[in-house]
């Protein structure tokens, strides 16, 4: 895929100040395609920043390439790079009005006057801040502020616009609305994102696709759903919703399905078979929204090989679920969030129950270092 | 407002003024005062053997800027000289240690913390000695058999003994040697503050590093370098010391003139006078500097706009 913006084997390593090396990008590549939405989510201190700051050409890299549009940037300078940052705490420009920091861009470029008049003009309705152009940065609120920070970025007409966690600053109503808008503008222009943030749910509304980044490598970069879904690893299984991961071996394989065997003797059927051969250890991954009660389940046949059971240690209502704790013998305790329909009632601790798992419920996740 | 709260207000009051008292009186008496008697004497008439008789008299600025005409008070465009060359030299004390201490100021500013308290001290240092002692080794180095001189014609750079000492130049030599650290704290102040961020933004938005430095570091930095400014020139255009070791009696400044007038001719209400010219410049580039200052308050906390939220 010749994208937008490609990166090839990426490593940065850093001198730590207490001795040692931290290795904050570890051979990283990936291509952010035209006009594409990508996010980079991954835990505080996983290279998100450093991997931006290396396409924006603040970091050298130790070695590999990035290439823009086709073009091998690692010579050239920062000012030189058709990208722009909304960076972490804006950095707006406090000695200059909102204009002028919109302007700055066009100004040490250039551009006519009456040009950059009517291009700030526009960017700043565009960013519903027309009228505004004479304050002091000073005298905007958070969100505000956000909004100049865009305007000044996007004047540019950069090839891809680099986001480092731009609405962390903002309460969460606020923020809810610049993802919304955010999302549009990007639709709208036809620029490439790249968004960085730590908050999953906000990387699962935005993206076209995310990476997830731990430890300064890419763990797995996929669309949303996908990622939600069919997590490639544990990590990423933990750190993107509610999981249950219980351990557990392949018994049988059968075409695209086959049969698992956890910790307790409980065998769970039909499960997809991502790859696993007879013998494979794997973590099974359940989502507690998917797993569902038994009680409302057919036969008894159709509920084998199909079913959790335990004793429940924790149970409480809210609102639109009900949340479940199971504890089952030689398993860890097993999640479950039962939607609130009329069919289901609230569970007793100590109560004995089983819950029910789809087969389509189930994830299988190699063990890392399994045989491939 | 309920009354627990007033009488809470009340007390405040009370103790701030009881802990402002002092100080203000203080300053009231040491400070106004003292100058109030300048501004007052300036207009008055000399008297004969030293002293003032108190009568109006305003040929003592009339002898500086031009209108004094008569037997005993004569304009001498001389003294306006003088005030013009102190200026001039106090202004270049205030370029060169301002060309000195701003990249030097940065360089401090990036080193790791321990060094650079060691390195503030080290810039603090020469005020442990002896302002006289420190200038008069500027004599020893810089006469004509000096060290400056001698290292000079030792590597056959010059065959005769440059002429620096009672000259301008080793005035402002001087006086820049004596004032660095006054230009340097605030300034490195400034640029300590200086939001590094800010220079990556302008460079992210397609800025080079000249325009990045006039566009930004240059105005976010202004406070300290005028700050800085007005700390060294205010006592550089006042300065007599320097001068005397280092000028000899070749350049005189307004306030070698200013001491003669007080120590030696005993001519006070003159001396107030030439003392009032000084503090109008002064004054001027005060005013200067606070309009800047707030400009820059103004900026960083102006009122917050209430958060808009999406209803
Ligand atoms: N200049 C530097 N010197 C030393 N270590 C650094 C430097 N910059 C980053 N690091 C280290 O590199 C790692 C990655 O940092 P980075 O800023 O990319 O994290 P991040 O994913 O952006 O985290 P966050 O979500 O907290 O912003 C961290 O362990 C950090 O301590
Ligand atoms: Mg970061």
């Amino acid at each position: 895929m010749q994208g937008i913006l490609r990166i090839e084997n990426a490593s940065k390593s850093f001198q730590a100040p207490e001795g040692g090396v931290i290795r904050a990008l570890d051979n990283v590549s990936l291509t952010v395609a035209h006009n594409e939405f990508l996010t980079l989510l991954g835990p505080s201190g996983c290279g998100k920043t450093t991997l931006l700051r290396a396409v924006s050409g603040f970091e050298d890299l130790d070695s590999g390439e990035i290439y823009i549009d086709g073009q091998p940037v690692s010579d050239q300078p920062a000012h030189k790079r058709p990208v722009n940052t909304v960076f972490q705490r804006y950095a707006l420009f406090p000695h200059l009005t909102v204009e002028r920091n919109v302007a700055y861009s066009l100004e040490v470029r250039g551009i006519a006057k009456a040009e950059i008049r009517e291009r700030v003009g526009n960017m700043l309705e565009l960013v519903g801040l027309a009228g505004m152009g004479a304050r002091k940065i000073g005298q905007l609120s958070g969100g505000q502020q956000q909004r100049v920070a865009l305007a000044r970025s996007l004047v540019a007409q950069p090839k891809i616009l680099l986001l480092d966690e731009p609405l962390s600053a903002l309460d969460k109503n606020l923020r809810h609305k610049m993802q919304q808008e955010l999302k549009i503008l990007q639709h709208e222009l036809g620029i490439s994102f790249i968004f960085v943030t730590h908050d999953q749910e906000e990387a699962l509304v935005m993206s076209d696709r995310i990476a997830v980044l731990n430890g300064g490598t890419i763990q797995q970069l996929d669309a949303p759903e996908e990622l939600y879904r069919r997590p490639g690893n544990e990590f990423v299984a933990r750190f993107i919703g509610e999981s249950n991961l219980l351990d557990a071996t392949v018994v049988s394989v059968e075409g695209a399905s086959c049969d698992v065997v956890l910790t307790d003797g409980t065998v769970i059927r039909d499960c997809p078979v991502n790859g696993l051969k007879q013998g494979d250890p794997a973590k099974v991954l359940i989502r507690p929204e998917n797993l569902v009660e038994s009680v409302g389940q057919s036969s008894a046949d159709e509920r084998a090989g199909h079913e959790i059971s335990g004793t429940v240690s924790e149970s409480f209502f809210a609102g639109t679920d009900y949340h479940l704790v199971l504890a089952c013998q030689g398993l860890p305790p097993v999640r479950a969030s039962l939607r609130a329909g009329p069919g289901t009632s609230h569970h007793t601790i100590g109560e004995q129950t089983s819950l029910f798992v789809p087969h389509d419920a189930v994830h299988l996740i190699p063990e890392r270092g399994a045989p491939a | 407002m309920s009354k627990a709260r007033r009488t809470l207000e009340n007390r405040r009051r009370l103790t701030l003024f009881g802990l402002l008292l002092p100080p203000s009186a203080f300053l009231a008496i040491f400070f106004l005062g003292p100058l109030a008697i300048m501004i007052v004497y300036s207009w008055l008439t000399p008297g004969l053997y030293g002293g003032v008789e108190w009568k109006f008299f305003h040929l003592n600025y009339g002898r500086i800027l031009g209108w004094a005409d008569t037997k005993y008070e004569r304009f001498d465009p001389v003294y306006f000289e003088i005030f013009l060359r102190s200026v001039k030299l106090a202004a270049t004390t205030v370029l060169l240690s301002l060309i000195l201490c701003y990249p030097v100021a940065f360089w401090v500013s990036r080193m790791p913390e321990k060094r650079k308290n060691l390195v503030i001290f080290l810039i603090t240092l020469p005020f442990f000695i002896s302002l006289i002692v420190r200038l008069f080794a500027w004599v020893l180095i810089l006469r004509p058999t000096g060290f400056f001189n001698q290292a000079l014609m030792g590597l056959g750079l010059i065959d005769e003994p440059l002429e620096i000492i009672f000259t301008g130049t080793a005035v402002v030599i001087g006086m820049v040697y004596v004032f660095v650290p006054f230009m340097f704290l605030p300034l490195y102040a400034s640029i300590e503050k200086l939001d590094l961020s800010l220079i990556e933004a302008s460079q992210d938005l397609g800025a080079n590093r000249i325009q990045t430095f006039f566009r930004v570091i240059l105005p976010m930095t202004l406070p300290g370098i005028v700050g800085g400014s007005i700390i060294v020139f205010i006592p550089s255009l006042g300065n007599f010391i320097g001068p005397s070791l280092l000028g000899g009696a070749k350049v005189v400044m307004i306030g070698n003139l200013i001491e003669q007038q007080f120590l030696s001719a005993r001519n006070w209400p003159f001396g107030a006078a030439l003392g009032m010219m000084v503090m109008a410049a002064v004054l001027v580039l005060l005013l200067y500097y606070i309009r800047i200052v707030t400009r820059e308050e103004r900026q960083a906390d102006g009122p917050n706009v209430a958060e808009e939220v999406a209803a």
